[in-house]
């Protein structure tokens, strides 16, 4: 119906146009872009090539295509049009004005205007390429030092560099760069006073060599990769041994694992070094998406939700590919067309979930395992104590039924049945029976966090250590074929098109001259020649993907603004030949990247001022140039571990599974849906030094985040996040400025200062101007006068915690009281514990606290 | 409008430049000033925007009832469920269907009655009492097609067009393409039931989006916005010290770097975050409200979960009239899988009270020309049932092909039947469309073109119909 008014418009327009002209300018390029993909291109499905006239008046599987003279007996027109079974394409719609286009040139006899056979390739602009092209070679007299870079193009523009940042920003820049956390006072002030000309390289490596140093730039990796320690969706079930990935990826960056080695365990540690246990564990990677398999779920969904997820992680994370555009179709600006999508994806197809037994590493942190194994045990043994008495209930009220007194007396069978169909239960009774047993399986569940098991993968069912839950069946081992793989046109599962066998994305061999592997079609194997193929030195985009991610990291922009597109749509290197010097450099190194930190740290680019020269305000205001240090504010994690570590209470604790952090208490008291029924209430952990670790290791559950992470730009953990977003919003304030933690920071802080000066050092590193210091204490008298005068009272026992839900079953409110926090509860410092003068100057100390120098790097 | 260049505008590099472009110099405090006032209006993502398109609906309260409400028996009764009541058939296991919808199947007829309604006549539920009365002002539509049959997959489809999650909200989508009218409010509130839905705080996110568009809870309990309040005991005049001293801090630092424009910006968010909650407290006081608004919407009656849900929807209007852009209203325990004459029933009755009398009260104010109202589960129930327990239950499993869903407000064809269902309530089979198309209609409602409100994000132009949708033309009035 609503295409009939255009037409009345366009059609007469149309018919005064030469018809050859007609096909030429409003026909052919929708047909290049919409339709050879499937029919013509790569790929001919349903044995329908669009390419040629004849080949249109051949058709397909359903006959020919165009009838010259007839539009309407046309399937081509019927199938745009909607007026047939077909329908295409098969997302969206064909605008009207083309549909038109395609009725007027059938009905004038379909003439063609060209040959129009055309290589897709072809259509691809040199200026698009440049990050799949090999890396430059050098050539005589090229600049060989970053700043040899960086001020040729300076000096284009006539733009002067800013002069060297002084001392104390410096340091305390590159320790929140490489370490994450401030520096102390005593660092800040040794930096200072060391005026010997090596001063600044030791402290570029004693930062390197901090065990801190891994932390920092292990979250970078996570943020990549998309870490959770849980499932999402519907029970969000704990992944009980994703923290061994997570203390993995530290220990890689701070044993500074070459790239190219860490790269291929994370792809394929399995296959290539069988032997090695971190490599088990670095496979984790490949299923750090979100993924759950359930009653209502689909088989062939979820395993393609997996598929899916693997196959576009693997590319954005390694390759700086957006692949996922190509499910559907081809790729609309790069070179990926859809069969190499599921090329690649053939790659998985083998690779079944796994958590084989793994004995613990010696440089595994299993110190809290026993303690922490014997607490949930005991909280899951009281309910399963309440699960205990339901089932007795119901054996109880068989045996009535049965007029027998001892269960032992019953008909076979029937004990077991009574139980399992809940005998005389109500569903009262049962709403609460259901909250037993959906927290009795969560416990199941993160238990086994504490045994020695591998959250990883494996080439074919790993017989006896399968993974994905009590709705997956896996076949044995022997008895598994390679599943077949297909074109999935549109991503739509249930229309599987042509059959696939596996390989790696042809642009590379095609524009960068890297021979395409052949990826053998047995069980095993496959993952492994992948992994080789992208640490290749010769393949175009590892080496420029991971260099750009550090400089990107380390500047705040990359040197290709788009860290996980590097194809068309992404921003064009600033400096090309610079990234390729790196890269080069990068791979000379042996993939170091503690040595690339270093060359980039021992730069005069790095050292300088956040402050602009004026040529640099006027001809490069957003500082693309580096003619000066961009300042930004500190991310989520190091503004809370800075916030702890200001306050004295930051736990030097590393490793073993998450911890869970004080967050907001409305939030953690809130009651969180698990399919059918509520979770167990967030506790946080009991001990300071547990509950204060840094942020790194607390539990990352995917469908509720610290708030206070989240509120501060904290990355989704279900798509990759290539760079931290800075926005500010007013919530912000509140997270920072009203919060208990930033109160109990504040008030921890205060009780270990004496003084004004000792808060000035603590929160900011540095002693108070004498101006400072004199408004400081004018607010601290002020403040003094109102503690005196406004006593706190003392702390207050938690309220008992009460959830409800609203029940499936009856309709009505269901009311639990959920288990608080342990007698054991080591609290924070209460106001009441504490004089009146350090009250006030915890006052002092919050504004400090949420100070812009606190927040941001210069 | 919404290239990549203002996808970015929230950067700081990008704003520096624009100054610097006007040939301003550097290094003076009153230079900061001007940079604070110039970014104050590149600052304010959520300033009203102009519409794509004409539209009546300016706003949207959407009633999300979660867990699955049944169409059959809620507003499209099947009277040949009757004849067929507890007939057995066997429905076979294919790859693509769960586990939940196979093996042993039978027919369920409805527990209800059911009594015609407004001028159309349609056949609704005899508990929906008071919704009765309202009719006439809503637009029934049958034909929707949802995909998944699992709730947070379903759920996230539902508010973000994404099953898998991690996509903006509609909320989201709404506020980035429309702003907001109350700078002192966020542009989306959540009104949680009891119990966060299943998939979480991902229902209401901004995904990709800048973090300004993200839904705001607002508890029950508690703080309404997360740490609105300081904790207990620190009393305003104190609060206000500290933000005094903090300010006085913050711009001696902001003369001392005047390059940096953002810090003004930092400055700013803290006023405005004590501006919100000086205003929001008032928001939601609905004592303020005459006893007649308040009994209207049940809210000192002695159904404690009418009242609870009426409150909620009092709050919507109210926070709608104070110029907050999009709130959505959840209420749960939809998924009867068991007794549904029992569980369904005390749903209905909890909703009957507080939606009428938010479609009436917008009315009478005139706020329902302007106002969007849509009300939707994540998909609806089988005519049919699977063994349960042992034996036969009557409930309902999960339906993606059939659902019940309304609209009411500005620019809906009031008082219609749009699409219809197969005889069993199994599958739409008039006026047929996937929800994509249901949202490409929303965002139209509310004057915004979903092919035009896009986004880049990891390479793609991102919209909330995923790849376009079509109008559903017939919804429209």
């Amino acid at each position: 119906m609503s295409r009939l008014l255009p037409a009345l418009f366009c059609v007469p327009i149309l018919l005064a146009q030469d018809p050859a002209a007609l096909f030429r300018d409003r026909i052919q390029p929708v047909l290049k872009k919409d339709c050879l993909g499937c029919h013509g291109e790569g790929q001919v499905l349903s044995k329908l090539d669009m390419r040629t006239r004849a080949a249109l008046l051949k058709g397909g599987a359903r006959g020919p295509s165009i009838a010259p003279g007839n539009a309407a007996g046309s399937i081509l027109y019927q199938a745009i049009a909607g007026s047939g079974p077909l329908k295409m394409p098969p997302i969206g719609k064909a605008s009207p004005e083309f549909v038109d286009a395609v009725k007027v040139w059938i009905d004038a006899g379909a003439p063609w205007a060209e040959p129009a056979v055309t290589d897709r390739w072809s259509a691809f602009k040199e200026e698009d390429l440049w990050a799949f092209r090999p890396l430059r070679a050098a050539q005589p007299g090229d600049p060989n030092s970053i700043d040899a870079f960086l001020e040729r193009k300076l000096a284009e523009k006539k733009i002067a560099a800013a002069p060297p940042a002084d001392r104390r920003t410096l340091l305390r820049r590159a320790t929140l760069d490489l370490t994450g956390l401030p520096p102390t006072y005593a660092e800040t002030k040794a930096f200072a006073d060391d005026e010997s000309p090596g001063a600044w390289e030791t402290a570029v490596d004693r930062l390197l060599a901090s065990p801190r140093y891994g932390e920092r730039w292990g979250r970078h990796w996570l943020d990549v990769v998309r870490y959770a320690d849980t499932n999402g969706y519907s029970n969000d079930f704990e992944r009980p041994n994703a923290w061994r990935y997570r203390d993995y990826v530290i220990r890689a960056f701070n044993n500074d694992k070459p790239y190219d080695r860490f790269l291929r365990e994370q792809i394929a540690g399995d296959e290539l070094f069988p032997g090695d246990p971190e490599a088990l564990i670095a496979t984790g990677f490949l299923r750090a998406g979100p993924w759950e398999h359930t009653g209502m779920s689909v088989e062939a969904v979820t395993r393609q939700m997996f598929l899916d997820d693997v196959t576009h992680g693997v590319a954005a994370t390694f390759l700086g590919l957006t692949l996922g555009c190509a499910r559907c179709h081809d790729h609309k600006f790069d070179p990926l067309p859809t069969k190499d999508y599921y090329r690649m994806q053939a790659i998985f197809a083998t690779t079944e979930f796994a958590r084989p037994r793994l004995p613990f590493l010696p440089t595994e942190n299993t110190s809290g395992l026993a303690a922490g194994r014997a607490g949930m045990k005991a909280i899951a043994g009281k309910v399963q104590a309440h699960i205990d008495a339901f089932n007795d209930l119901s054996v109880a009220n068989a045996m009535r039924k049965h007029g027998v007194t001892k269960p032992a007396d019953l008909p076979a069978g029937v004990r077991a049945k009574a139980i399992r169909d809940r005998e005389g239960i109500g569903p009262d009774q049962f709403e609460e029976l259901k909250l037993y047993q959906k927290h009795m399986q969560l416990y199941q569940e993160s238990l086994d966090r504490y045994e020695p098991k591998a959250f990883a993968v494996s080439s074919g069912p790993r017989d006896g250590a399968t993974d994905g839950g009590p709705n997956l069946k896996y076949p044995k081992h022997a008895e598994y074929t390679p599943p077949e793989v297909h074109v999935l046109p549109g991503g739509n599962v249930q229309s599987p098109g042509e059959e696939v066998s596996p390989g790696v994305l042809s642009l590379v061999e095609r524009y960068a001259g890297l021979p395409s592997p052949e990826v053998p079609a047995s069980v095993e194997g496959r993952r492994a020649v992948l992994a080789d193929w992208i640490a290749d030195p010769r393949h175009p985009l590892t080496a420029r993907v991971m260099v750009n991610r550090v400089w990107q990291y380390h500047f705040g922009r990359g040197i290709a603004a788009d860290a996980n597109n590097f194809g068309k749509m992404g921003a064009r290197p600033s400096h090309p030949e610079l990234l390729d010097w790196l890269a080069a450099r990068f791979i000379a190194s042996g993939w170091s990247v503690k040595k690339l930190h270093r060359m980039i740290l021992l730069s005069d680019a790095y050292r300088r001022s956040s402050v602009p020269t004026e040529s640099a305000a006027r001809e490069d205001p957003a500082n693309l140039l580096l003619s000066h240090f961009t300042p930004h504010r500190v991310e989520a994690e190091v503004l809370r571990d800075s916030l702890l570590a200001a306050a004295g209470e930051l736990s030097p604790d590393a490793g073993g599974p998450g911890v869970y952090p004080q967050i907001n208490e409305d939030v953690a008291r809130q009651p969180q849906h698990r399919m059918g029924s509520l979770a167990p209430a967030y506790l946080a952990s009991p001990q300071k030094r547990d509950r204060n670790r840094r942020t790194i290791y607390t539990f990352q559950q995917r469908t509720m985040a610290d708030p206070l992470i989240e509120v501060f730009n904290g990355p989704s953990p279900d798509f990759s996040c290539e760079r931290r977003e800075a926005t500010i919003v007013p919530t912000q304030a509140f997270a920072l400025f009203n919060s208990q933690l930033a109160h109990d920071m504040a008030l921890a802080l205060a009780a270990k200062a004496s003084t004004l000066e000792a808060v000035f050092v603590r929160a900011l590193g540095r002693p108070p101007t004498p101006e400072e210091a004199s408004l400081a204490g004018e607010h601290w008298k002020k403040m003094l006068a109102h503690h005196r005068a406004n006593p706190p009272g003392p702390r207050k026992p938690a309220a008992p915690l009460v959830h409800k839900i609203t029940s499936e079953l009856t309709g009505e409110l269901h009311s639990f009281t959920q288990q608080g926090d342990p007698d054991d509860f080591e609290h924070n410092l209460h106001p009441s514990e504490v004089t009146p003068e350090t009250r006030a100057l915890a006052d002092v100390a919050l504004a400090l606290l949420n100070s812009n120098e606190f927040a941001y790097v210069y | 409008m919404f290239t990549r260049k203002s996808a970015i505008q929230f950067a700081a590099p990008t704003r520096r430049e624009l100054l610097f472009h006007s040939g301003m110099g550097l290094g003076s405090i009153a230079l900061t000033a001007m940079l604070a006032a110039d970014r104050a209006r590149a600052e304010r993502p959520l300033a009203p925007k102009k519409p794509h398109l004409q539209a009546k609906a300016k706003n949207c309260i959407f009633l999300l009832m979660e867990g699955g409400p049944s169409h059959i028996d809620t507003y499209d009764p099947k009277p040949k469920l009757n004849s067929l009541h507890m007939t057995k058939f066997a429905k076979e296991r294919t790859k693509f269907q769960a586990a939940m919808n196979t093996g042993d199947r039978y027919y369920v007829k409805s527990p209800f009655e059911f009594r015609r309604a407004g001028k159309m006549g349609i056949e609704i539920n005899s508990l929906f009492e008071r919704f009765a009365g309202v009719v006439d002002d809503v637009c029934f539509y049958r034909g929707l097609h949802a995909e998944s049959v699992n709730h947070p997959t379903a759920l996230y489809h539902l508010n973000t067009g994404n099953q898998f999650g991690g996509d903006p909200a509609i909320g989201a989508w709404v506020g980035y393409g429309l702003g907001t009218e109350n700078q002192n409010l966020p542009a989306f509130v959540v009104l949680p039931d009891v119990a966060y839905p299943q998939g979480g705080a991902a229902n209401w996110s901004s995904g990709y989006l800048p973090a300004h568009y993200q839904g705001t809870p607002l508890r029950a309990q508690g703080s309404p916005v997360l740490d609105m309040a300081p904790p207990e005991g620190v009393a305003p005049e104190r609060q206000r010290a500290n933000l005094e001293f903090l300010n006085t801090l913050n711009r001696s630092h902001a003369a001392a770097h005047p390059q940096h424009a953002e810090l003004a910006a930092r400055i700013q968010s803290y006023e405005l975050a004590f501006r919100m909650q000086a205003e929001m407290p008032n928001v939601l006081d609905i004592d303020k409200e005459p006893l007649a608004i308040r009994e209207m919407y049940g809210i000192s009656g002695p159904d404690k979960d009418a009242a609870a849900y009426g409150r909620r929807c009092l709050l919507a209007r109210r926070l709608i009239e104070a110029g907050v852009r999009f709130v959505q209203v959840i209420a749960m325990g939809w998924d009867s899988h068991d007794h549904i004459d029992k569980a369904h029933g005390v749903r209905i009755r909890a909703a009957d009270r507080g939606i009428a009398a938010l479609v009436k009260d917008l009315g009478q104010r005139g706020l329902l020309e302007e106002t969007l109202i849509v009300c939707a589960g994540e998909f609806g129930r089988s005519p049919d049932n699977g063994i349960r327990r042992g034996g036969q239950a009557w409930g309902r499993d999960h339906n993606a092909t059939a659902m019940a869903c309304w609209m009411a407000g500005g620019g809906v064809k009031a008082g219609q039947i749009v699409g219809a269902t197969d005889e069993t309530g199994l599958q739409a089979v008039e006026e047929v469309h996937p929800l994509k198309d249901f949202h490409v209609t929303l965002l139209h409602l509310l004057g915004l073109d979903d092919n035009k409100l896009r986004f880049l994000h990891a390479g793609r132009e991102k919209q909330l119909s995923q790849t376009g949708g079509e109008l559903i033309r017939a919804l429209l009035a």
